[in-house]
């Protein structure tokens, strides 16, 4: 799928030893939150909101699993620089 | 979607008593064709409309037969069956696989598995596994909840108050089935099943309060394994242009291919949720049922209006 402004896709991989467990996963949710985009996180053919914490557990992102984030609406790339920026800090643990 | 033998045999050993006897190299098979098939005609040498994608089991008439039989035609009459290359070979009522069917299993690479059950009850049991196993399923965004005894999937963007709205209605009676992520599978009835996934169930995520245990809260009566899925509702804010749907006509949506009924509830502050979605759901039922209060009041009007209008 091709990027434009509106409809951008990124491959992170889960670099936490915990992986996404409750805190990384508020985490996330409190930044997608802050975006009027629709995100969705998840793996091959599975996607969750990455605005719910409940949605985001079950994709199960243990160290080592590579997750594909997509944002779609106005905000997509602001949004996606900082989601990069957590998977990048490691959701702030280790 | 075809099962492989490897799934079945995870499945089912216990359920159905079964264990393999060699191959297990190839469990990675498939089976094609959702049923189960006695070659008792094949092994006759009679192949017109042959079930090769079925699994194939020997039962008591088929070992009986190939008894009979001297070891070098025992073996010519068995390999035909292995050149179809079925995905597998079920030995039933825990029989010892004669030699030459071992060796045919070994030589055509087909799993060889075998069952302590008599070969009828094995069918039944065996088929009804195979249609749970290959069942069509997914996962969907929503919270399932069982509003008195109707299966309700609460859709909605994130923060419209899915989870807040679940809350009131454990409240008032319901049992949550799964919090914000749903999995569903379509069983053989042609109806939809929802579950929760196991590692989040019977946890909610409230805004503000956190996450929460809702059997310690709230009791066993407020949970339920699964439930079936009579509707969905989708929460969404209140838009002016709302006003057209008055009418309150029936509109569908597509889960795993079924048409399941589908009603857009508009959300704005001071409208009680929880009660408007148990309303929704007892009357859709009641619509099932027969009984269209909107239809019906209109039939009374209608009626009024006939008999006062100018003749």
């Amino acid at each position: 799928m091709m990027d434009t402004p509106d409809s951008i896709s990124r491959e992170f991989t889960v670099e936490n030893e915990y992986g996404i467990h409750a805190r990384p996963a508020a985490l996330l949710v409190k930044t997608a939150g802050k975006f009027s985009c629709e995100i969705l996180i998840g793996k091959k053919g599975y996607e969750v909101s990455a605005k719910s914490i409940m949605g985001l557990l079950t994709i199960e992102g243990h160290r080592g699993a590579k997750l594909c984030v997509h944002a779609t609406g106005e905000d997509a790339g602001e949004a996606m620089v900082e989601i990069a920026d957590l998977f990048e800090k490691k959701f702030f643990e280790d | 979607m075809a099962i492989t033998l490897k799934e079945l045999l995870d499945a089912g050993g216990e359920r159905l008593s079964l264990e393999l006897v060699c191959g297990e190299k190839y469990l990675t098979r498939t089976i094609e064709e959702n049923a189960i098939n006695r070659p008792g005609l094949a092994l006759t040498g009679f192949f017109q409309y042959f079930a090769l994608r079925r699994l194939q089991i020997f039962g008591l008439a088929e070992f009986t037969y190939l008894k009979s039989l001297e070891p070098e035609e025992r073996e010519a009459r068995l390999r035909p069956i292995f050149e179809k290359t079925v995905p597998g070979i079920i030995v039933a009522r825990n029989r010892n696989p004669p030699p030459e069917l071992r060796a045919l299993a070994e030589e055509y690479q087909t799993p060889l598995l075998r069952t302590t059950m008599i070969t009828s009850h094995f069918i039944n049991e065996c088929t009804v596994l195979i249609e749970e196993l290959s069942a069509p399923r997914g996962r969907i965004a929503g919270t399932m909840l069982n509003i008195k005894g109707i299966g309700v999937l609460l859709q909605g963007k994130a923060g419209i108050g899915k989870s807040e709205t679940a809350l009131s209605l454990i409240e008032r009676g319901s049992s949550l089935v799964s919090d914000d992520v749903t999995d569903v599978i379509r069983n053989s009835h042609g109806r939809i099943v929802a579950f929760a996934n196991d590692l989040t169930r019977f946890h909610m995520e409230i805004r503000g309060v956190g996450i929460v245990h809702v059997p310690s809260l709230f009791g066993m009566g407020a949970i339920q394994q699964e439930t079936e899925l009579d509707m969905v509702i989708r929460l969404h804010l209140y838009q002016p242009e709302d006003e057209a749907e008055r009418d309150g006509k029936l509109a569908e949506i597509d889960v795993l291919d079924l048409r399941i009924p589908f009603y857009d509830l508009p959300v704005s502050p001071g409208r009680d949720m929880a009660n408007l979605v148990e309303t929704t759901a007892l009357n859709h039922k009641l619509k099932v049922l027969g009984h269209d209060a909107a239809k019906e009041l209109d039939e009374k009007v209608i009626g009024r209006f006939l008999k006062k209008a100018e003749k």
